[in-house]
């Protein structure tokens, strides 16, 4: 299970990388693992305003339809359109190629409610 | 809910990876290790496939009168078989709705042989079992002993060539025999819900471990229950709860074809008739989408803007390359009017299609 250092995680398996304004955004490699093989991704418009806490994208596996949630505030600056064509980098690439969206978020986003690396992988084992 | 049943190979599913769900009552693998697209992968393109499905039930039918009550009790012409030969049927309720769907093995005129729905098991055995006092035939329910394993894909036959006592080249489609697997009567039938080339082969549970164990061992790949779905979904087969139940006949369900109205009177036939002759209201109909999106059971499909009906099953193909569906539709929209499905609140344009939703590689003798 990898976890890498740097991001921040949410309890809903989103995981985010703050740089500047911009913070990117996908799923962790737990929760692909969970979902099995993505065969399609639902991305949003580019320019939606998002909250913490909003279904803002879609994953569906084989089985199941699963929403995606912001693990912080902020509007939508781009999607990753390559996941229209090869949705499984969410399996193979959860925390690279497998991004879903990079939003532009505020100076002071809170980030308060989200886990480092270290307080995710005790989340995960709790 | 009662407590959940394991079957013989439970332990073998673990061991390989398998993510068990409950299935029918059963606890079964949805998946092994490498996911339910690289088993789909394996089984459309050239492996073999092995699954479980031993949670299926099996009835056994015997006595002088089997002939006449499997006319009565049964959809299709029994009559048709010959010694040997497997097909597809349906139990009808005096409604004319489905008890359940069935395949029927004939071994001679006063032996027979019924595959039934996991899910429908008791319901099916009771009902058979109401009947056959009007009949001298005997009706065992021989489920809990047997074992029932698919072996699909283009390297089935060498699979399983190794471990019986026959030429399986001799076995044709919808044909069966009585063999020895590993030395113990079974039976192996050239039959599948996959649309590939392959076997189902009825085992006592006693030997269920080696048999399954000797596949791996001759190169079969285990498929669970998700990559099972996607393969006769492909295939545009019927799957009881799904396209038919009590609450459809074989006029809304496109499976008069295997409801034979002139072979004589059976349970159900009248009202059949009946919904023949004053229209169904509403039939099965196959859509693929023509933009992206994943259509499933339950999603409404529009035509010409206004709801028609909904989908029993539905799945993103990789073959195809899209979403492919079953539904239900009001009668006159599957031939008329543009078609779409809602999904998530937006209408995705679809177009109508046929079934297999992809090529089938089944033997056709």
């Amino acid at each position: 299970m990898s976890i890498p250092a740097g991001l921040k995680y949410s309890k809903d398996h989103e995981w985010v990388r703050i740089e500047g304004d911009t913070a990117t955004f996908g799923i962790s490699d737990h929760a692909q693992e969970a979902l099995g093989d993505i065969v399609f991704v639902e991305l949003p418009e580019v320019g939606r305003a998002i909250t913490a806490g909003d279904a803002y994208a879609v994953v569906e596996s084989v089985k199941a339809v699963s929403d995606v949630y912001a693990p912080v505030t902020g509007e939508v600056i781009e999607v990753n359109e390559g996941l229209e064509a090869e949705p499984e980098k969410v399996n193979t690439e959860p925390y690279g190629a497998g991004w879903i969206v990079k939003v532009k978020v505020a100076a002071d986003v809170d980030t308060s409610h989200l886990m480092s690396d270290d307080e995710y992988n005790t989340f995960l084992e709790e | 809910m009662a407590v959940l049943l394991k079957t013989p190979l439970f332990d073998e599913h673990v061991a390989l990876g398998g993510k068990i769900v409950p299935f029918a009552g059963y606890e079964l693998p949805v998946q092994y290790s490498d996911g339910a697209l690289k088993e789909y992968t394996a089984v459309r393109e050239g492996e073999a496939g092995i699954f479980d499905i031993t949670h299926m039930g099996q009835v056994r039918v015997t006595g002088v009168d089997s002939l006449k009550f499997l006319q009565f009790v049964t959809t299709n012409d029994v009559a048709a078989l010959v010694d040997g030969q497997v097909q597809y049927s349906a139990l009808l309720n005096a409604q004319g709705t489905f008890i359940d769907d069935i395949t029927t093995y004939k071994t001679n005129d006063t032996a027979y042989y019924l595959c039934i729905n996991a899910a429908n098991r008791h319901k099916d055995v009771a009902h058979l079992q109401a009947q056959a006092t009007k009949f001298d035939v005997v009706v065992s329910d021989e489920s809990d002993a047997t074992t029932l394993l698919a072996l699909q894909g283009a390297k089935a036959q060498t699979a399983l060539q190794n471990l019986v006592d026959v030429d399986l080249e001799n076995i044709g489609y919808y044909k069966f025999a009585e063999v020895q697997v590993l030395g113990v009567d079974g039976i192996v039938s050239r039959t599948g819900y996959t649309g590939e080339d392959g076997f189902e082969i009825y085992i006592p549970n006693a030997i269920a471990v080696d048999v399954w164990k000797a596949l791996l061992n001759h190169g079969a790949v285990p498929i669970g229950l998700a990559a099972r779905d996607m393969l006769r979904t492909e295939m545009g087969y019927a799957l009881y709860g799904h396209e038919i139940s009590d609450g459809v006949t074989p006029v809304e369900a496109k499976l008069m074809w295997i409801t034979k109205l002139a072979k004589g009177d059976f349970i159900g036939k009248a009202a059949v008739e009946t919904r023949k002759a004053e229209g169904a209201q509403k039939r099965l109909l196959a859509l693929k989408l023509t933009d992206r999106g994943i259509p499933r059971e339950h999603y409404k499909v529009f035509v010409d803007g206004v709801e028609s009906g909904e989908i029993t099953s539905g799945m993103h193909s990789p073959l195809a390359g899209g979403g492919v569906a079953l539904a239900y539709v009001k009668p006159e929209h599957v031939t008329e009017g543009q078609l779409s499905v809602e999904i998530r609140g937006k209408l995705v344009a679809a177009e109508r299609t046929t079934t297999p939703f992809v090529r089938s590689n089944v033997r056709k003798v």
